[in-house]
C-alpha cells in the first residue's frame, strides 16, 4: 500500500467529529489541511481479543543473553527490549511495519515549522500500581532524560527539546529549540515511567522493579535465567489473552532450536543457526517471519590509515570480495548483498541509484594499479617500499563472522592485498576503532537511527562516538544537520539519498550484506500477523497473541 | 602447628592481595570499558558517553579506582556491576555460586562413589574384559568434549525421548543431564588414577608380605593396597575442590544454567570490572583455602609429611 493511500484510508476511518476537531485545531495552529493530513499516522484499531482468541496460558520465548535491567533507559539490547516493551508504553510507538502508532497519546499535532508538538493523552490509563497516567508522568519522564546530571542513555534524543509544558492534565506541549525531524520516532517513543514512583525509588531501584502502563506487569525477574510478566487486568487496550509472558535465557543456538522443536518454548527472539532457521522455514506447522536486518554487516576501515585512506584501495576491496560466495558459504544464502548504508527494509528512504561494486578481481587490480600499488614479493603489492597490508580485528569467539573474515582474506590476497586477522574483545573494538587505534574490524552495525528514522549522524559525523571508520566528508557534514532540521519527508528523502550516494562512492567501510532476521513461532501461538517488515519488533505485540 | 598455620594464612593473604592487584590491572589494561557495550546501538554522542563514564567513576585514575574498590571489598561490599546496575555484585555472585556449587558437589560425590570402586576393581582384575571396558569408557569420558556430550544428551533425552527438559532448572530433572556430563568427565579421571595407583601398590613389598602372612586377597586389597593407593587420589580430589565453582563454564552454557562460570565469562566479555574482580578474588580465596585444607589433611593421613 502506498503511503498516500494509507493516510487517506486512515482519515476515512476516523469518526467525523475527531476529524473535524483535528482539522479545526490544525487550522488554529496555522497548518494547512493537506499538511495536517500528512501528519496523521496510522492509529491502529485496538483489538486484543478477536472472536476466536483464547484466554490463559504462558507464552514462552527464548533469548541468548541475560536481561540486565528492566528500565526503559536500558532498552538497547534485544533481550531487554523484549521485556521492557511488555511492561511500558510510550506516547507513540513504531510498529513492526515502521508505522507510528498512537498509544498513550490519543492524538498529536506538529506545528508546520517543527517547533511545537502537542500531544493529547488517552484518558483512563492506569499504571500497574493502580495510579492514573497523566501529563505529569510525561513531563517527568522527558525532563528526567533532559537533565544532564542523570546521564541517561536516551538523553541525547531530547537534545533539541527546549521545554515540556502541561497546560492541563491530559495535554503535553513540547517546545523545541530547533526543528528535529527525528523527534516523533525517537524522543516521543521513549517509554513513560510513573513520576511519583520513579521519583521516590530512583532509577537504580527502578531497574529491578519497573511499573508501567503496559499489557503485562513484572512477576519475577532472574536476570541470567528468566523473566516472567503477568497479564495486567486494567490495561487500557484490554487485558492480554495470555496470563503470562516468559523469556528464558538460553545461550546455545542449537539448544534453542531443540527447545522450539520439543515445544518447551514458543519462539526464539534471537536467531538460531542458519541451517536450523531454514529447516523450520521448510516445515509446516511453524510460522516463520524472515525479514531483513536493519544493521549492515561491514568491515569498518580506519580512513586515516596511510594505506586505507586512499579511496581507490577501499573501492578495489569492494570489487575484490565475492560477497555472494560469502552469503552462500557462510550463511547458507540467508542474507542479501548490501548496496547502501540503509537496508532495503527501510523502503521509504532506501536509494537504489547508488554506485555498486560487482565482484570483479580485474577491476580491483586495475584500481590498485591506478593507485600506484605494484605487485611485489610474496604476492603482496608494494608502493614506495610499503606493503599493501593491514590488520582486521574480529570479535573474540565470533564463530559466525570469523569464517567470513577468512573468505575476505583469501579474496583480498587474490588481488595482492594482505589482511591479517586477529581477535579482540568486542568492548575493545568498539572503543578503539573510533579513535583510529585499529586498522579494520568486522561486525554488524545500524547506520540509521532505528524505528524507521534514517538519521545516521551518530555513525557518520566527524567525531561521532560511533564513527568507526573515522569517515570525514564535508558535504555529509552539511547534509546531516540539514536532514534533521527538515520536517518535510519528501525533502528529507532527497537529503538522505544524497548521503547514501556519497557513502557508496567513498566506501568509508566495506558494506557487505544484510542478514535475514528469522523469528520462528511454534504451533501453539495464534493471532500473529500475516506479514511484517521487522520480525524483531513483532515481540512487542505479544499482548495480541493467544495460545491454541 | 599453630605457627605453621599462621604463616600459611599470612602467605595466603599475600597471594590474594597480589591476585587482586593483578586482576584489577589486567582488567583495566583491556582497552574499552563496559559503557560502550551498555549503550549498544543507541544514538549516543561522545560527550554523553563521557557523562555516563563520569557517573560510574570510570574517568578517575586507575589507582584511585583500585583503592576505592579494595576498601569496599575489605568492608564486604562487592560493589556494583556497570551492566546489571540494579543488583549488587554480592547478590549476583551469591545467586550464581549456589547453582554452580549444587551442580558440582552433586557431581563430585557421585563421581567419587562410582570412580573409586571402579578403579580398584579394574586394577584387581587387570587385563580382564571389565578392565578394558573401564579403560575404553574412561578414555572416551576424558576425550569427548563436554559440550558435545551435553548436546547429545539433550538430543537423546529431550528431543527424541522427551523425558527431560532441554535447558534450565525447572525442577530436579534439570540437574540430571548437566550432572551426568560432569560425572562422566570426573569419573573417567578419578577411575584411571585409582586404577593406576592400585596397580602400583599391588607390586609393593608390604603387599607381598601380607600375602605371605596368608591374608585373603580381599583383606590384602582393602587394608593394605587401597589405603596407600588413596594418597595421590586425595591430592587430586583436594585440587578439584578449588575448582568447584569455576570448572563448569561450558556445561552452564549448553544447559543454560545461571551459574558462576556463565556469569564470569559474560562479565569478562563486557569488561564488567567489579564482577570479574569479585569472582576472581572469591576463587583465589577458595584455592588458597583448598590447598591449605588438603595439606593439613595430608599430614593427618600420612604422618611422614607432617611438618614440625
Amino acid at each position: 500500500m502506498s503511503r498516500e493511500r494509507d493516510l487517506d484510508q486512515v482519515l476515512r476511518e476516523l469518526s467525523p467529529s475527531t476529524r473535524r476537531e483535528f482539522l479545526k485545531r490544525a487550522a488554529a495552529m496555522g497548518i494547512t489541511a493537506a499538511a495536517a493530513q500528512a501528519m496523521i499516522i496510522k492509529n491502529p484499531t485496538i483489538v486484543t481479543a478477536g472472536p476466536s482468541a483464547k484466554r490463559g496460558g504462558t507464552i514462552r520465548i527464548l533469548s541468548h543473553q541475560e536481561v540486565a535491567s528492566l528500565s526503559p533507559d536500558d532498552i538497547g539490547p534485544t533481550m531487554q527490549w523484549n521485556m521492557i516493551t511488555q511492561i511500558h508504553n510510550a506516547l507513540v510507538e513504531v510498529n513492526d511495519n515502521f508505522v507510528i502508532e498512537r498509544v498513550l497519546a490519543s492524538n498529536y499535532l506538529a506545528s508546520k515549522d517543527g517547533l511545537l508538538y502537542t500531544f493529547t493523552l488517552r484518558q483512563g490509563v492506569k499504571f500497574h500500581d493502580g495510579s492514573d497516567f497523566t501529563a505529569a508522568d510525561v513531563k517527568y519522564t522527558f525532563e528526567y532524560h533532559m537533565n544532564p546530571d542523570n546521564a541517561t542513555i536516551q538523553g541525547v534524543l531530547f537534545k533539541a527539546v527546549d521545554k515540556v509544558e502541561t497546560p492541563d492534565k491530559y495535554t503535553v506541549v513540547v517546545k523545541m529549540k530547533e526543528p528535529n525531524a527525528a523527534f516523533l520516532r525517537q524522543a516521543a517513543t521513549v517509554f513513560i515511567v510513573p513520576a511519583r514512583y520513579h521519583g521516590r525509588i530512583g532509577e537504580k531501584a527502578y531497574k529491578a522493579a519497573p511499573i508501567g502502563t503496559g499489557p503485562f506487569k513484572l512477576k519475577e525477574w532472574r536476570p541470567a535465567e528468566f523473566t516472567v510478566v503477568e497479564a495486567f487486568d486494567q490495561h487500557f487496550r484490554g487485558r492480554p489473552n495470555a496470563d503470562f509472558f516468559r523469556q528464558d535465557v538460553v545461550p546455545d543456538p542449537s539448544v534453542r532450536a531443540i527447545a522450539l522443536r520439543t515445544g518447551t518454548s514458543d519462539s526464539s527472539a534471537w536467531p538460531l543457526l542458519s541451517e536450523d532457521n531454514l529447516r523450520f522455514e521448510a516445515e509446516p506447522g511453524y510460522t516463520v517471519f524472515r525479514t531483513s536486518s536493519l544493521a549492515v554487516n561491514h568491515f569498518p576501515l580506519n580512513n586515516d590509515h596511510p594505506i586505507l585512506s586512499d579511496k581507490r584501495v577501499r573501492q578495489a576491496m569492494m570489487h575484490a570480495i565475492d560477497r555472494q560466495r560469502m552469503i552462500d558459504d557462510v550463511f547458507r544464502g540467508t542474507a542479501v548483498i548490501a548496496h547502501s548504508i540503509f537496508p532495503p527494509a527501510l523502503q521509504y528512504w532506501y536509494e537504489k541509484g547508488v554506485k555498486q561494486y560487482p565482484y570483479s578481481p580485474d577491476r580491483a587490480r586495475a584500481l590498485l594499479e591506478e593507485a600506484g600499488w605494484r605487485m611485489g614479493p610474496g604476492g603482496v603489492r608494494v608502493k614506495d617500499g610499503t606493503r599493501l597490508s593491514f590488520t582486521c580485528a574480529v570479535i573474540t569467539g565470533d564463530r559466525a563472522r570469523r569464517p567470513q573474515a577468512e573468505i575476505a582474506q583469501q579474496d583480498l590476497a587474490g588481488v595482492g592485498i594482505e589482511m591479517r586477522i586477529v581477535e579482540r574483545p568486542v568492548a575493545t573494538i568498539l572503543s578503539q576503532l573510533p579513535k583510529g587505534e585499529l586498522d579494520a574490524s568486522l561486525f554488524n552495525w545500524t547506520y540509521n537511527a532505528g524505528g524507521g528514522e534514517p538519521d545516521p549522524s551518530a555513525t557518520l559525523r566527524v567525531g561521532a562516538a560511533r564513527n568507526f571508520s573515522r569517515f570525514k566528508n564535508q558535504r555529509v557534514e552539511e547534509l546531516l544537520p540539514a536532514g534533521l532540521r527538515e520536517v518535510d519527508p519528501a525533502k528529507r528523502k532527497k537529503i538522505y539519498s544524497e548521503v547514501q550516494k556519497i557513502v557508496a562512492e567513498e566506501v568509508p567501510f566495506l558494506h557487505i550484506m544484510y542478514w535475514d532476521w528469522f523469528i520462528i513461532f511454534g504451533r501453539r501461538i495464534k493471532g500473529l500477523p500475516t506479514s511484517t517488515q521487522s520480525g524483531s519488533t513483532l515481540i512487542r505485540d505479544a499482548y495480541k497473541w493467544w495460545i491454541e | 602447628m599453630l605457627r605453621y598455620l599462621a604463616s600459611r594464612l599470612m602467605q595466603g593473604a599475600v597471594v590474594i592481595l597480589l591476585v587482586s592487584i593483578g586482576t584489577f590491572s589486567m582488567m583495566h589494561f583491556i582497552p574499552g570499558d563496559p559503557v560502550d557495550l551498555m549503550v549498544g546501538e543507541a544514538q549516543v554522542t561522545q560527550e554523553q558517553l563521557d557523562m555516563i563514564r563520569r557517573k560510574w567513576g570510570l574517568d578517575r585514575p586507575v589507582h584511585e579506582q583500585y583503592l576505592a574498590w579494595a576498601s569496599n571489598m575489605a568492608r564486604g561490599d562487592f560493589g556494583q556491576s556497570v551492566i546489571r546496575t540494579g543488583v549488587p555484585v554480592r547478590t549476583m555472585i551469591g545467586e550464581a555460586a549456589v547453582v554452580t556449587a549444587k551442580l558440582n558437589l552433586l557431581a563430585f560425590f557421585i563421581s567419587i562413589a562410582i570412580a573409586l570402586p571402579m578403579g580398584i576393581a579394574a586394577a584387581v582384575r587387570r587385563y580382564s574384559g571389565f578392565d578394558y571396558a573401564i579403560m575404553v569408557s574412561s578414555t572416551l569420558g576424558l576425550a569427548l568434549p563436554n559440550f558435545w556430550i551435553g548436546l547429545m544428551l539433550i538430543v537423546l533425552f529431550s528431543l527424541l525421548l522427551g523425558w527431560l527438559p532441554p535447558f534450565g532448572l525447572p525442577s530436579w530433572k534439570g540437574y540430571i543431564m548437566p550432572v551426568a556430563v560432569i560425572v562422566a568427565n570426573q569419573t573417567a579421571l578419578l577411575a584411571r588414577m585409582m586404577r593406576a595407583s592400585t596397580i602400583e601398590g599391588m607390586g609393593e613389598d608390604y603387599v607381598r608380605t601380607a600375602r605371605a602372612k596368608g591374608l585373603v586377597e580381599r583383606v590384602v586389597v582393602s587394608r593394605h593396597v587401597v589405603r596407600n593407593a588413596l594418597l595421590p587420589v586425595v591430592t587430586v580430589i583436594g585440587y578439584r575442590i578449588s575448582f568447584l565453582l569455576s570448572g563448569t563454564i561450558v556445561i552452564e552454557n549448553v544447559f543454560a544454567l545461571p551459574g558462576l562460570g556463565q556469569l564470569f565469562i559474560e562479565s569478562v566479555n563486557r569488561v564488567d570490572y567489579q564482577v570479574v574482580q569479585a569472582i576472581v578474588l572469591l576463587l583465589s580465596v577458595l584455592v588458597v583455602l583448598g590447598n591449605l585444607i588438603t595439606d593439613m589433611f595430608y599430614g593427618y593421613i600420612d604422618p611422614r609429611i607432617r611438618i614440625g
